[in-house]
């Protein structure tokens, strides 16, 4: 799959992988410290040192913290609830979509109408109700990020076990008697893996957008943990006097999302038979 | 054709109940809403009131045919912190969220009007690449930090246009910019592919053997056909940009159905949340609901 990739591609993998150098490497610097407040130091603009000497490279926040720390940070935490949502959703998706696909008749008819119903509602608006309702951890966000964007894979998958189903190899397996669980599991399964894999890198890039636009909203993410969205937010109230605050964060997620979303699409124009949903964000 | 009508129709209807079905049971499993009313010393006594006064006390199928029965006349309830019924509070700000979404509507099928335009008129490369990558590049933004850039630069830096609130036209631009923006990608996609398209047709060929030239061809004949999928793909994305104006108003203290929400579930207003979504849902669904009957007037060459 990387073999052939583009060079907009490679770019793209480049970007990814120094964003990530960025977000895991930072925590090593012996200046690494996300929640220390200084208020010596509070509002200074990126490259200014405080009154005690400490040198801020990309400058303090208004309580006097680190914002190359907490940039790093947010970073982890954006990036561990995408990875961790992308998860639910491909297992969520892949399980409804194969058992849409191999079994048809009601059973499908029931699931891709809960996939349609789903379709019909911004996604936003009922993140936002759940997220509401059953309040922000990091871990509920990834699960309702994931319950909520599960249609992309379902969708694919049951696409493919529809033609899948009726392969010789599926139909030889099922005359020797096998049952439907080992059919789904030990064919079809493997066989839509890597498609699923090209769905979810586009879904990385939606999702982390996701989970910054509730963070911005004060839905995601709650402090003191930090994340981009809610960095953003916080620094709007300092527009004027610290302009950074809210450009930095902004600057993380455009990188990571652009990065993500380049990469999906060399992978797609390598894989034409993925059909990617063009239409599958809120 | 009555088929396919009777069949959206019950379709969007389910849509909305079901919308309607989630939030009841999820606002149920969130805990006790008698809890919310009370304060934190009350006693056992008074909380057994209020729930018998609430009708908490019965099955809860009961209380959810109750809810759907009031929700059919419009009632959601009173809202929890403002003594008003939350469907009013809710309909005061739709004129607002209506404004912004149709704007930016309109905003977003200009760009890629005059935007397609011009990458199809212009023989420089290098022009016509710029112009994807910026479309492509500002998909990547977010909505929210797109529209705090915009602030910084318009507002904040050149003092052009004001960054908060709704009123004269000049509080429209900036919001209506960062949303409707957003889809500029995709829609100069499809419209340089249904350019493509079109430039193949007899039509353009007789066009030209008449003697008209490039620019009326383009301008006259080949622009109103490439509209159309555009037209139909932005009309299916309106309900998205509902979805988008609940972020969207937030960055700019635009008073709509978006901020109310969002200030609702910071005071646990559960009523005017379920409100608020059931009426954007609403919208969405009845938006996708004409597009898709249009669909046929629009390209007559369409059957059902």
């Amino acid at each position: 799959m990387l073999s052939r990739l583009s060079f907009s591609g490679y770019f793209a993998l480049l970007m990814l992988v120094l964003t990530l150098l960025f977000i895991f490497g930072v925590t090593m610097l012996p200046s690494y410290d996300p929640y220390g407040q200084n208020l010596a130091a509070g509002l200074l603009p990126p490259g200014g040192s405080s009154f005690d000497g400490r040198y801020y490279l990309l400058g303090t926040d208004q309580l006097g913290r680190d914002m190359l720390s907490r940039l790093a940070l947010a970073g982890q935490v954006s990036f561990a609830i995408g990875a961790g949502a992308v998860m639910v959703s491909l297992v969520i998706g892949v399980t409804l979509g194969l058992i849409a696909g191999y079994f048809r008749g009601p059973v499908e008819m029931v699931i891709m109408g809960l996939a349609d119903l789903q379709l019909s509602i911004p996604r936003i608006l009922l993140l936002i109700v759940m997220a509401a309702i059953l309040g922000p951890s990091p871990w509920m966000l990834a699960v309702i990020l994931g319950i909520t964007s599960w249609v992309a894979y379902g969708r694919v998958a049951r696409g493919m076990a529809l033609s899948l189903r009726e392969r010789e190899f599926v139909l030889a397996a099922r005359a020797q008697g096998s049952t439907a669980t080992w059919n789904i599991r030990k064919h079809l399964l493997p066989n839509v893996l890597p498609q699923m894999m090209i769905v979810g890198s586009y879904e990385f890039g939606q999702i982390v957008v996701m989970e910054a636009s509730l963070s911005y909203l004060g839905l995601g993410v709650q402090p003191p943990l930090p994340s981009w969205g809610m960095m953003v937010s916080e620094g709007q109230t300092y527009l004027e006097l610290a302009p950074y605050l809210a450009v930095l964060p902004s600057i993380a997620l455009f990188v990571l999302v652009a990065s993500l979303q380049f990469l999906s699409q060399a992978f797609t124009s390598e894989n034409d038979s993925v059909d990617l949903p063009e239409r599958i964000k809120g | 054709m009555l088929y396919f009508i009777t069949k959206r129709i019950l379709q969007s209807i389910l849509t909305v109940f079901g919308v309607v079905t989630v939030a009841f049971f999820l606002v149920r499993l969130s805990g006790d809403p008698s809890l919310l009313l009370l304060s934190a010393d009350a006693t056992q006594e008074d909380i057994a009131a209020i729930r018998d006064a609430m009708g908490l006390n019965r099955p809860i199928w009961v209380q959810y045919l109750e809810f759907i029965g009031n929700a059919l006349q419009g009632d959601f309830g009173n809202s929890i912190r403002q003594n008003s019924p939350a469907m009013s509070l809710v309909l005061e700000r739709v004129p607002a969220t209506l404004e912004l979404a149709l704007t930016s509507f309109a905003v977003g099928i200009g760009l890629a009007l005059i935007l397609g335009t011009i990458m199809r008129i212009t023989r420089k490369v290098w022009l016509r690449e710029a112009i994807m990558w910026i479309a492509l590049a500002r998909q990547a933004f977010p909505v929210f930090s797109f529209g705090l850039l915009m602030i910084l630069v318009f507002s904040v830096g050149l003092g052009w246009l004001p960054s908060l609130g709704r009123g004269s036209w000049q509080h429209l631009v900036l919001p209506a910019l960062t949303l409707g923006s957003y889809e500029l990608a995709l829609y100069l996609r499809l419209f340089n592919a249904s350019l493509a398209t079109e430039q193949r047709q007899d039509y353009v060929r007789t066009a030209y053997a008449k003697g008209q030239g490039r620019l009326q061809v383009i301008f006259q004949h080949m622009l109103p056909n490439a509209l159309l999928p555009i037209v139909t793909v932005a009309g299916i994305n309106l309900g998205l940009l509902l979805g988008g104006a609940v972020v969207t108003e937030t960055v700019f203290s635009w008073p709509g159905v978006g901020r109310l929400i969002v200030q609702s579930v910071s005071q646990r207003d559960f009523p005017v949340i379920i409100a608020g979504v059931f009426l954007l849902s609403l919208i969405f669904v009845v938006i996708n609901l004409i597009v898709d009957l249009l669909y046929s007037v629009l390209d007559p060459r369409v059957r059902f």
